[in-house]
């Protein structure tokens, strides 16, 4: 699917946001991505979703290189790849059925799109969607009148709508509460599951990471500092892994602790038993 | 090792030392400029109590009353009150039709700058972005400077005495004004669902009509309405100078010291600008 080669990536302030990162993720697998914040994993899924041009390093996605890519291929290729991200990017003054039915937008012609906007489209398949996401009722709702978490469901549903190979999901949920994380992320996981879709998630809470995924790539400063199954994720690479940052080494001894904030929701983590 | 960014997508382009520094300057020279415009300006207000200055504030207003509301008045007056409708409404047109091509061409976020063109290459970015965005800013700024008024002088030249003349004076002038401000509108959207779309393979134009403009109608459409009520009074002064409507009306009346015929007119405008004012009120609240 993904194939990453010495990724730098370097901002215009002088910053350096990746350094030399290597990956590579196969059709249908299911990674979560940890590490401290600032650490260059929301740029690292901006650069896997084609809105960031890597510095230095090649992008290849399903054995096409994209730094050569025209407007018109970027778009191609950029229809196949679904993102989520931590904040709710929907348009908050449009109803849900349009915000879900912008999936279409890489397909859809300008006339089509416009026409979708006096006289919604695929009302069907925007119903589909929803139901999929467990909330067919607030198709016609107004996007803001919906609480974080369910406008968090409804980019879900734009994305279902989208149909991608590939499914980034941002940090997905560090803005809804705890409860409904763990329901979003077992929804995300099902649904890319059932229709065998690549799914790399950006993940906060390392409970989540290690609970829900098969591979658990650790990012610091801009590196990929380890790569492996989450029975081998232990607190000494975790502890590695967060040194310096406060809040997450906090979250890291609550989970020592057997403190887990997500409560029995989640899968005993393996090295954290007493 | 770099310092790592937590960089998220709206902040990428930080402010520079420069810019953080801007505010606190600009305070000084603006509080410096008004202390020495209180000069320059001649602020004085004892010279209204001097001489017969409110002597000929008194006569100018006593005679005003009893105000001409005589029916042969009123219907001649009828028709100029419409013009100036029709005028301002006319002018607001064009200067829609300016204002928004020019507005989104003088929009950094849509030509050059930001999420958008992360991928465009710096000559094209420059070439097709950076050089048609200055001179449209530029472009704005001309229509902005020069004074409906002194518009309405050139167009009486050139097109004659009449409203015509008033409507491309308000077209040119409130549609630089009206483009400065719709750009202002787009570049203050939230860029995340921009760039969200932009992700999902939207083109461009996708991405102004699902993204930019449900986020910016409203606005653009509270100050179109707003620039339409200032378009009927500035219909009014462009009478002056003989672009039709009420203005060339109580030009007439002034200069023939017909002063409750001035202050018919006056309530007239008054009523019409009032009217207005409740109808965009209903507009807004209904976009909102």
């Amino acid at each position: 699917m993904y194939e990453l080669a010495g990724i730098r990536k370097v901002f215009a302030d002088g910053s350096v946001a990746l350094e030399d990162l290597s990956l590579r993720v196969g059709p249908g697998e299911h990674v979560a991505f940890i590490g401290p914040s600032g650490a260059g994993k929301t740029t690292l899924f901006r650069i896997l979703n084609l809105t960031l041009r890597p510095t230095a390093g090649t992008l290849i996605f399903e054995g096409q290189d994209v730094a050569g890519l025209s407007d018109a291929g970027l778009r191609r290729v950029r229809t196949r790849i679904g993102t989520i991200y931590q904040q709710q990017n929907l348009v908050g003054r449009l109803r849900v059925v349009h915000n879900v039915l912008a999936g279409h937008l890489g397909r859809w012609s300008t006339a089509t799109a416009l026409a979708s906007l006096v006289r919604p489209r695929d009302v069907a398949g925007a119903g589909r969607a929803l139901e999929q996401v467990g909330m067919p009722e607030k198709l016609w709702a107004r996007t803001d009148e919906l609480s974080g978490g369910q406008q968090q469901r409804v980019a879900i549903a734009r994305v279902l709508v989208q149909d991608p190979d590939v499914i980034l999901a941002d940090e997905p949920v560090s803005a809804v509460d705890p409860s409904l994380a763990v329901s979003i992320v077992t929804l995300l996981r099902d649904l890319s599951h059932e229709s065998r879709k690549t799914l790399l998630m950006n993940l906060h809470s390392v409970d989540l990471a290690l609970g829900y995924f098969p591979r658990i790539v650790g990012v610091r400063d801009g590196r990929v500092r380890f790569d492996l199954s989450p029975d081998r994720v232990g607190p000494e690479l975790l502890a590695e892994l967060y040194a310096g940052h406060r809040d997450e080494e906090r979250q890291l001894e609550r989970l020592r602790d057997g403190q887990n904030p997500l409560g029995a929701a989640c899968r005993p983590l393996p090295g954290f038993r007493k | 090792m770099a310092r790592i960014p937590s960089a998220p997508p709206a902040d990428r382009f930080r402010a520079s030392g420069s810019r953080r520094r801007f505010p606190y300057l600009f305070t000084a020279v603006f509080a410096a400029s008004v202390l020495f415009s209180l000069r320059a300006a001649q602020v004085d207000p004892r010279r209204l109590l001097e001489g017969d200055a409110l002597g000929n504030v008194a006569k100018f207003v006593r005679g005003m009353f009893p105000p001409r509301l005589d029916g042969e008045f009123l219907g001649l007056m009828a028709r100029p009150a419409i013009e100036t409708v029709q005028i301002s409404v006319m002018g607001t047109a064009i200067a829609v039709a300016l204002g928004v091509p020019l507005g989104l061409l003088a929009t950094s976020s849509l030509t050059w700058r930001g999420v958008l063109h992360e991928r465009t290459s710096r000559t094209g970015r420059w070439l097709l972005g950076f050089a048609p965005y200055a001179a449209a800013r530029a472009v704005l700024s001309v229509f902005r400077a020069i004074p409906e008024y002194v518009w309405a002088f050139m167009f009486v030249r050139a097109v004659g005495l009449g409203p015509f003349a008033g409507v491309l004076a308000i077209g040119v002038a409130y549609g630089g004004m009206l483009g400065k401000v719709y750009s202002e509108i787009l570049e203050n959207v939230s860029p995340r669902p921009l760039e969200t779309l932009r992700a999902a393979g939207a083109s461009r134009l996708g991405v102004a009509l699902y993204g930019l403009v449900p986020q910016a109608l409203p606005n653009v459409i509270a100050y179109t309405l707003y620039r339409w009520e200032c378009a009927i009074r500035a219909s009014a002064i462009l009478g002056f100078v003989g672009a039709g409507g009420l203005g060339q009306q109580i030009e007439l009346s002034m200069r023939m010291f017909q002063f409750d015929e001035v202050l018919t007119l006056l309530a007239i405008l008054f009523v019409l600008v009032a009217s207005v004012d409740v109808l965009s009120g209903r507009i807004r609240g209904w976009v909102a």
